[in-house]
């Protein structure tokens, strides 16, 4: 039994001793050419649609809009920010800084 | 040779004709290798038409300092082991969504491959050897058919590979091994 499982394991590894190449399915280079083709005029038309003018406008119109809203925003939260400080600054005035329990338990006299 | 720069020359001014001629002298060597690393005769025309609209798109990239069949045998190499990694995570995203009751067709086991430039009375045991080649790991199944199904010298796959003629040694004796063992534990499995 040995011998008949080497020898099988030999023939699979000699089994492609001498083999021939293979070739692709005829007009290989007419079907290169109409995938290149397709795949060319898939990009043409994605740049001719944003190179519309209509469309550039638009596209400018948006980042102009989304540049003036996060300006906007910013500015408001600066206004909170500031409106926070003073009362930070009362509260320090005051001293009326809010403690933990752990910090109320533990104030020494 | 001279052809060969003229041919060059001209495919980097985009001349159909110069493209045409590239494509119908090297095809078979790009369609071999890319058919011994997928096994699959779909997906082995699909890489070598994207190994040709790569060389068309990056001629110039191109600098001749290496023979145009090695800078091809890299590119076909180097797209077919990318197509079959994203076959294998194809599979695996395959896998998980039938775990969700999906059903995928590329769950299903591809038929035996049968190369064919094997002879029909050694159909039988390329079929499994093969089967075997499909589980080594990249490198060494890329020297293995650079070797056997290329019939490529140490020299000429360790331009490919750029690796030293001893390291394509060490490289293609490991990858035997491998086989080895492979096709050992099948025959013990069909045994039983």
């Amino acid at each position: 039994m040995p011998d008949n499982f080497n020898k099988n394991i030999e023939d699979a590894l000699n089994s492609i001793d001498g083999i021939k190449k293979a070739s692709p399915n005829p007009y290989f280079f007419t079907r290169l050419e109409a995938r290149m083709q397709k795949e060319k005029g898939i990009w043409e038309e994605i740049s001719s649609f944003v190179a519309r003018p209509l469309v550039a406008f638009a596209c400018i119109c948006l980042v102009i809009m989304v540049n003036a809203s996060v300006i906007i925003s910013s500015e408001k939260s600066n206004h909170d920010t500031s409106g926070q400080n003073n009362e930070l600054a009362t509260v320090d005035e005051y001293n009326q800084v809010s403690s933990t329990f752990y910090e109320f338990v533990n104030t020494k006299p | 040779m001279n052809d060969e720069r003229e041919l060059i020359a001209l495919l980097k001014k985009k001349d159909r004709e110069a493209f045409k001629t590239i494509v119908e002298t090297w095809q078979d060597m790009v369609y071999n290798t890319a058919l011994g690393l997928l096994q699959n005769a779909e997906d082995a025309e699909d890489t070598a038409q994207e190994v040709f609209m790569q060389v068309y798109e990056s001629i110039d990239s191109f600098k001749e300092e290496s023979k145009f069949s090695t800078w091809l045998y890299r590119i076909t190499v180097s797209k077919s082991l990318d197509h079959i990694r994203k076959k294998k995570r194809k599979k695996r995203f395959a896998f998980i969504q039938s775990l969700y009751g999906k059903n995928d067709e590329l769950l299903i086991d591809p038929p035996d491959f049968f190369h064919p430039g094997v002879s029909l009375e050694n159909k039988e045991s390329a079929t499994i050897l093969f089967k075997a080649i499909e589980k080594l790991p990249g490198k060494q199944k890329t020297a293995f058919v650079l070797n056997k199904i290329e019939g490529l010298s140490y020299n000429e796959i360790g331009e490919i590979m750029k690796l030293s003629d001893s390291a394509v040694d060490a490289l293609l004796q490991r990858a035997k091994k491998n086989l080895q063992l492979i096709l050992k534990n099948y025959y013990k499995l069909m045994l039983k």
